[in-house]
Parts: structure tokens; C-alpha cells; sequence
């Protein structure tokens, strides 16, 4: 396999996959939209706008960021699969991998991009610290181990109905020690709790896991 | 509800779960086996 | 004696060992064991409780299994093995978190308790559950599909360990009221009676796991029957 050549591939397929994301607009201004729709649900009906929020905030943060990347990586296939752009990569001789670490990597892209002006609104809204850097680099770490398996688990070529209802079934059992990291990371960098160490290193410990478990299965499952 | 209760639904839910998965088991083999049948002999029928 | 010799005694071996060895099991865990001395008679509930834990492991350990196998392979019989040993599984991890929850409540005090391994066995019961939904929800012979589901159920199971890691830190990092456990040291009899119905367990799991290969297969062949027909 000609490494030089595999690389080129996976930087014009990540470039060519944001540039039509880019035009498309209707896939990621949805799940922007979804985020800032279930942040202001949440306001409502844990009553965030008064009393202290600082303990719920975590959660409810991680709560949206899940759900709308459900939302998102549902339709991440979509177009690739309606085009016949799969079967074309299949047979060209792009290293199936490279197709899974391209579409991650766009997938990543995009989720960062929703999940940092909906930090920053949420440090408006709720008026707590959030927007610094040790948190973004929690989300910047819990989006690529999320990212690197739902974009594995997104692949899967169901009938259109259900692939969006069973991703999130699937996905999210898989998403536990993630959820609970970065929600306790989330916690103590807003001095919650005491210690994020052993936290931050289960968040990278489960993001190097999905995208070296699904970069090898990719191959297979696809 | 006393310990013992607990005890007696523990059992009863244990023994419930095993004959309900074999019974409803038997029930498909049986149906499949049928059908199988079924379209066998119609496949005979038709050859001659 | 080859695998297959050993696979052709499942309907005249297997159900009469198996008959045998669940009601020997019941005889001894209701009557013959000695009751605790703290619990009381409750304590008898473990002696379906914890083989029914290892029971769903190994059938979740075996529908991993027959899913790599089937990955390699391609034949569709190792499909058939994992899913039925997946409905195995979830049977027997239901089995598990009822007798868990009816032996928690008069000895704790509450059904449910966030202990790591109640929690990770009710994750596996939902990554399993998953599974079995997405492999039923599209026709018996679509590849692509069982081959996805391979994929999902490889790594659910490897999954695991993660999740029990976090919610033991997730647990123990944060106070909790104070659960008095279960001394584990046993009296000989007790384990004696604990480990025959663990092995009588287990062979029903086999024993269940063999009768849904075997309609699963049935199925799988009527399929192929009615693809020729038309």
C-alpha cells in the first residue's frame, strides 16, 4: 500500500466531504438548531434560569452535545450513500480506513464547530464561567472518541427508516464511560469536584479505543 | 411483604423465564418445521 | 469423538441431563443447603442468582465469538449462533437483575443499587437488546447487515471492561451511603450447592443455545426454500 498516496486520499476525501457539507447547509444547521432548541428545553425544565446551576451544567451540556451528534452523524452517510459514492470508493483503491478516517475527521469538524458557540451561549444564558480553555479541550477530546464511533456505527446500511431510529439505540449503551468522563471532567473543571485527572485520562484512553477498534472494523463491517 | 415471599417470587420468576423461552421456542420450530413441510410437498406435487 | 459426533447427541444427551441437573439444582438450593445465619432463607435466591450472571456472560462471550467467526468466514451459520446466544444472554441477564433486585430489597433495603456490577450488567442487557433488534429489524440473508451487527456485537463486548471501569470510578469517587455486602467467604456446603447449580446453569444455557441455533437455522432454510420456489 503506497502511504503517500493513502495520505493524499484522506486529505482531498476530508476536504471534498466538508466542502459539500459546507454547501449542503441543511444537515449541520439542524443539528445547530437541535442544540440550541434542547438547551433552552433543559433551561425549562430543570429551571436553570434561577438558584445555582453550576452542579446540573455538566450534565445538561453533555446531555445536548450527545443528542445532537446523534443527530448529526444519522444523515452522515446519507448523502454518500444516496450517490453511489460508497460503491465508486469500493472500488477504487482507497484503503477502506482511510474512507472511515476521512468521514471522522469531517464528522469531528463539524460537531466542534456547533459545540463552541453553544458553549458560548450557555456561558451567556446561565452565566457560569464555561467558555475556558480546559473545557474546550474536554470537548474537543470527548467529540473525537464520539465521533470515531458513531461515524463507525452510522455506517451501517439499513433501510433509511431505521437507521436513524436504531443509531441512537446502538450508540448510546457504548457511550456510557464517555458521557460519565467528560461529565465529571466538565464538573471539576467548573471546581465542582475535586479531581479531573483520572477522568481526562479515561477520555483519551476511550477516544485512542473507538478510533483504533473502529478503523480496523470499518473495513469489515462495510 | 416477608423475606420468604421474596424468595418464593425469585424462584417463581426464574422458573417462569426458562419454560417461557423453551415453550415459545418449540412454538417457532414447530411452524417453520410445518412450513417447510408444506412447501415440500407442494413442490412434489407440482414435479409430478 | 469429533465436534460433530458431540454436536448430534443435543436431542438425546442434552434434555434429560438437563432436566435432571436444573431439579437436582432446585432440590438443593431450596432444601439441602443450610439456611444463612444472617440472611435467612433469602440468601437461597444466590444459588440462581449468581449462575445466572455467568450464564449470560458466556452466552454474550459466545454471541462475540460466533460473530468474529462469522466475520471471517462468511458462513451464515455463526450468525445464527450469535444471535441465538444473544436472546440466550438477555434472558439470562433479565434473570439476573429480577432475582438481583428481589434479594437486594429485604436485605438492603432497595431494589436498585448503582454498584458497578449491577450497572455494567443492565448496560450489557441494553448493547444486547440493541443488537438483536438491528439484526431482526432487516431480512435473514442481507450480508451487509449481518455483517454490521458482527461488527456491533464484537464491540459491545469489548466495551465492557471500559464501562465497568467508569462506573466503579463514577461510584467511587462520589460519597454513597454505605451498603453492608455479602461476607464472600462461603461454608463448604454452600459452595458445594452454589457450584453444582452454576454448572446446572450453564448447561441449560448451552442446552437453550443449541434448540435457537437450531431454529435459527430452520429459518434460515425455509428462507433459501422460498427463494428457490419463486
Amino acid at each position: 500500500m503506497d502511504l503517500a498516496y493513502q495520505y493524499s486520499c484522506l486529505i482531498s476525501l476530508t476536504v471534498a466531504d466538508l466542502k459539500l457539507t459546507w454547501r449542503e447547509k441543511s444537515a449541520w444547521l439542524t443539528t445547530a438548531l437541535f442544540a440550541c432548541a434542547a438547551l433552552l428545553i433543559y433551561s425549562f425544565a430543570l429551571d436553570l434560569a434561577s438558584g445555582v446551576v453550576v452542579s446540573l451544567l455538566p450534565g445538561v451540556i453533555w446531555t445536548v452535545f450527545l443528542f445532537a451528534g446523534i443527530f448529526s452523524a444519522s444523515q452522515s452517510f446519507h448523502a454518500d450513500r444516496e450517490n453511489g459514492v460508497l460503491d465508486a470508493l469500493r472500488i477504487s483503491p482507497v484503503h477502506p480506513t482511510i474512507v472511515y478516517l476521512s468521514k471522522t475527521i469531517s464528522n469531528f469538524v463539524q460537531l466542534a464547530a456547533i459545540q463552541i458557540p453553544v458553549l458560548l451561549g450557555a456561558t451567556v444564558l446561565f452565566n457560569e464561567d464555561i467558555f475556558q480553555i480546559n473545557i474546550i479541550m474536554i470537548v474537543l477530546l470527548g467529540t473525537l472518541g464520539y465521533c470515531s464511533l458513531t461515524t463507525l456505527l452510522s455506517a451501517l446500511s439499513f433501510g433509511s427508516k431505521s437507521t436513524n431510529l436504531m443509531l441512537p439505540v446502538m450508540a448510546l449503551p457504548l457511550l456510557v464511560p464517555l458521557l460519565i468522563a467528560c461529565v465529571e471532567a466538565t464538573a471539576s473543571a467548573l471546581d465542582e469536584t475535586p479531581d479531573g485527572a483520572p477522568w481526562m485520562m479515561l477520555l483519551v484512553l476511550f477516544a485512542i479505543w473507538t478510533t483504533l477498534i473502529s478503523a480496523l472494523m470499518f473495513p469489515l463491517a462495510d | 411483604m416477608s423475606a420468604i415471599n421474596f424468595l418464593f417470587a425469585g424462584f417463581a420468576v426464574f422458573w417462569a423465564g426458562l419454560f417461557t423461552y423453551l415453550i415459545i421456542l418449540q412454538l417457532r420450530i414447530r411452524t417453520l418445521r410445518t412450513e417447510i413441510e408444506q412447501i415440500e410437498n407442494d413442490q412434489e406435487s407440482d414435479d409430478s | 469423538m469429533n465436534l460433530n459426533t458431540l454436536y448430534n447427541l443435543r436431542w438425546t444427551v442434552l434434555p434429560p441431563v438437563v432436566g435432571v441437573a436444573i431439579t437436582v439444582m432446585a432440590g438443593l438450593a431450596l432444601v439441602s443447603a443450610p439456611t444463612e445465619v444472617v440472611e435467612g432463607d433469602v440468601q437461597r435466591l444466590l444459588y440462581v442468582h449468581l449462575p445466572s450472571a455467568l450464564a449470560s456472560y458466556l452466552s454474550f462471550g459466545i454471541t462475540a465469538v460466533c460473530s468474529a467467526l462469522f466475520l471471517i468466514t462468511r458462513d451464515f451459520k455463526w450468525d445464527a449462533g450469535a444471535q441465538a446466544a444473544a436472546l440466550v444472554g438477555l434472558i439470562f441477564t433479565a434473570l439476573t437483575l429480577i432475582t438481583g433486585a428481589l434479594w437486594g430489597r429485604p436485605i438492603w433495603g432497595v431494589y436498585w443499587q448503582w454498584d458497578p456490577r449491577i450497572t455494567t450488567t443492565l448496560i450489557l442487557f441494553l448493547i444486547f437488546a440493541a443488537y438483536l433488534v438491528a439484526r431482526k429489524s432487516s431480512e435473514l440473508d442481507n450480508e451487509r447487515v449481518a455483517r454490521f451487527c458482527s461488527v456491533y456485537a464484537i464491540i459491545g463486548f469489548l466495551d465492557v471492561p471500559l464501562i465497568h471501569m467508569s462506573v466503579r470510578w463514577w461510584r467511587t469517587l462520589h460519597p454513597q451511603p454505605i451498603v453492608s455486602r455479602l461476607d464472600p467467604a462461603l461454608p463448604t456446603e454452600m459452595l458445594l450447592v452454589t457450584l453444582f447449580s452454576v454448572a446446572a446453569v450453564l448447561l441449560v444455557a448451552v442446552w437453550f443455545i443449541v434448540l435457537g441455533v437450531e431454529t435459527e437455522l430452520l429459518s434460515q432454510r425455509l428462507l433459501k426454500i422460498k427463494g428457490r420456489v419463486r
